[in-house]
């Protein structure tokens, strides 16, 4: 095994986390799991590469990142106000969530396939030297640029969880809701900000999916499968569990892909996470064991 | 006029009513209790003035009507203390307390009210970053009081404090509420406990099947024959 494998396996893990933290957060605090986000990644690379190629120079990667990162956003704020809080006025059950997750995902997938299913679009690359040399490897710059935004961002995301008044409130609504709006806490505006960072989250993962790729309908629900997978794994709900859960998948994905080859490799993480949840059905950090959806 | 008013409280779940139309006053500095059997709807007036549940007629404090969202409620000063406590397990001692004073901005105050919940109760300081959720009960008890404490409240709704701990505990816990009280803070307290609770309290409502059916002053209702039997375990003659 490489260096060089196992820094593009912890790239690619650390994608894998922006993913399985959107859809962590969304499920510790209302406790279905978003199938949506995968649709929002999709529409997040399209947005990504049409606002790229739309210039006659093309804007740094930062611009277009935070351009679709606000506008995943802003998608994710109406699809809450659309559907999703008309189920939270009604208190229906959760299932009705998940019904209607599923179905926005499979809306957008299926808009993208009718205007641009014929062809798959390409980033040009975006650095002059496409590749640099470290420790006698060689690595593709991309894949360290993806590495170093992914994990900043995860920084970021923890310490405002972890160290600020606003993240303390999230993690009280997702412990118990009830209780935190007798604290004073307003948590229909929790609610919100977590969609809204989710799909900030939903909008940067889906651009660097479409650099690091390249850009078709299947791209956020062929990912979301393995954020999903890091998130079950890391122990449904906790961010921290999901992010050391999805860095372990990308090495190990990498590592059977060099090995063994693309084909047989999807079928065997799946093996990996039902083999890990027979063992160890909590998940790595152990919380939110029960009251999966 | 009294600090708090109720006036005409209507609630329903659903197709059922389950407080028809009750009237209550909270003096200002004293310690009003609400007694009643089980599912008579003590819990549900509380929520009802924490704006958890929906309802008709008029709550008011100091006479301005209360506004209907729970979290401006607690901007109002009225904070409840939960049954069961509902401590947030996970989360540190010391976050718990500072989830408390969510609505405060200033930190320098925040650290100032955490320090008088620890002189208050040192167990608190000593277990500050121990996951709250491994608390013994009276620890969580006292912990779930002094988050509501930290939100400065003119009221303290408090819902069945001394519920599944031990008689000591339970004494503490109402010497705890005098205190409470003599720091010069409102009391609302429910309470299943009559005997413990009348014996402490100014004033004292009792509530039967959603209806309020007597009331006075503690000491009045302890002598009650009425209230000995249905309530204190004494058998009339």
């Amino acid at each position: 095994m490489s260096l060089q494998l196992i820094v593009n396996g912890i790239s690619l893990g650390a994608v894998y986390a922006l993913i399985a933290v959107g859809f962590a957060l969304v499920f510790s605090i209302l406790k279905f799991s978003n199938f949506a986000h995968g649709g929002m990644i999709s529409a997040a690379a399209y947005i990504a590469y049409f606002f790229y190629s739309a210039f006659e120079n093309p804007p740094s990667l930062w611009t277009t990142l935070i351009f679709t990162a606000i506008v995943s956003l802003l998608i994710a704020l109406l699809l809450d106000t659309l559907c999703y809080r008309r189920i939270r006025k009604n208190n229906s059950p959760n299932i009705y969530y998940f019904v209607a997750s599923i179905t926005f995902a499979i809306l957008i997938e299926q808009i993208l396939n009718v205007f641009f299913g014929k062809m798959s679009y390409g980033f040009p690359p975006m650095f002059e030297k496409t590749s640099m040399q470290f420790f006698s490897a060689s690595f593709s710059t991309m894949d360290l640029v993806v590495l170093v935004i992914s994990l900043v961002l995860l920084a970021v995301l923890m310490l405002l969880i972890n160290k600020t008044k606003i993240g303390l409130a999230i993690r009280a609504v997702a412990i118990d809701g009830r209780t935190g709006r007798l604290m004073g806490i307003n948590s229909g505006f929790i609610i919100l900000l977590t969609f809204a960072l989710a799909g900030f989250l939903a909008g940067v993962s889906g651009t660097l999916l479409g650099i690091k790729y390249s850009v078709y309908p299947a791209l956020g629900s062929s990912m979301m499968v393995k954020g999903f997978i890091a998130s079950v794994i890391g122990g449904l709900g906790s961010l921290s569990g999901a992010i050391i859960a999805a860095i372990l998948l990308g090495v190990i994905e990498m590592v059977l892909v060099y090995y063994l080859g693309s084909s047989i490799t999807p079928a065997l993480l799946f093996g990996i996470m039902l083999l890990f949840l027979f063992l160890r059905p909590q998940g790595i950090s152990g919380k939110f064991a029960q009251d999966k959806v | 006029m009294a600090l708090l008013e109720i006036r005409g409280l209507h609630v329903s779940y659903g197709q059922i009513e389950a407080i028809h139309g009750v009237d209550m006053d909270v003096d200002a500095g004293k310690i009003t209790v609400i007694i009643g059997s089980n599912g008579a709807g003590k819990t549900t007036i509380l929520n009802a003035v924490s704006g958890m549940v929906k309802h008709t007629g008029t709550i008011s404090l100091n006479g301005a009507a209360l506004p209907a969202h729970s979290h401006k409620v607690v901007s109002a000063g009225i904070v409840q203390v939960p049954e069961g406590r509902r401590i947030f397990a996970g989360l540190s001692v010391e976050e718990n307390l500072r989830l408390g004073a969510y609505l405060n901005r200033s930190a320098k105050e925040v650290r100032a009210l955490l320090d008088k919940q620890y002189e208050l109760f040192p167990r608190l300081k000593e277990r500050r970053h121990q996951d709250a959720g491994t608390l013994s009960g009276g620890e969580q008890q006292m912990c779930a009081i002094c988050r509501g404490l930290m939100a400065k409240p003119k009221v303290l709704l408090l819902d069945e404090p001394s519920l599944g701990l031990a008689p000591i505990i339970v004494s503490e816990v109402f010497e705890t509420i005098q205190r409470i009280r003599d720091d010069g803070i409102t009391v609302m307290l429910v309470e299943q406990n009559a005997k413990k609770s009348l014996s402490i309290c100014d004033y004292a409502y009792v509530i039967e099947n959603g209806n309020l059916v007597n009331a006075g002053s503690g000491q009045d209702l302890l002598n009650n024959a009425d209230i000995a039997s249905a309530y204190l375990g004494v058998r009339g003659e």
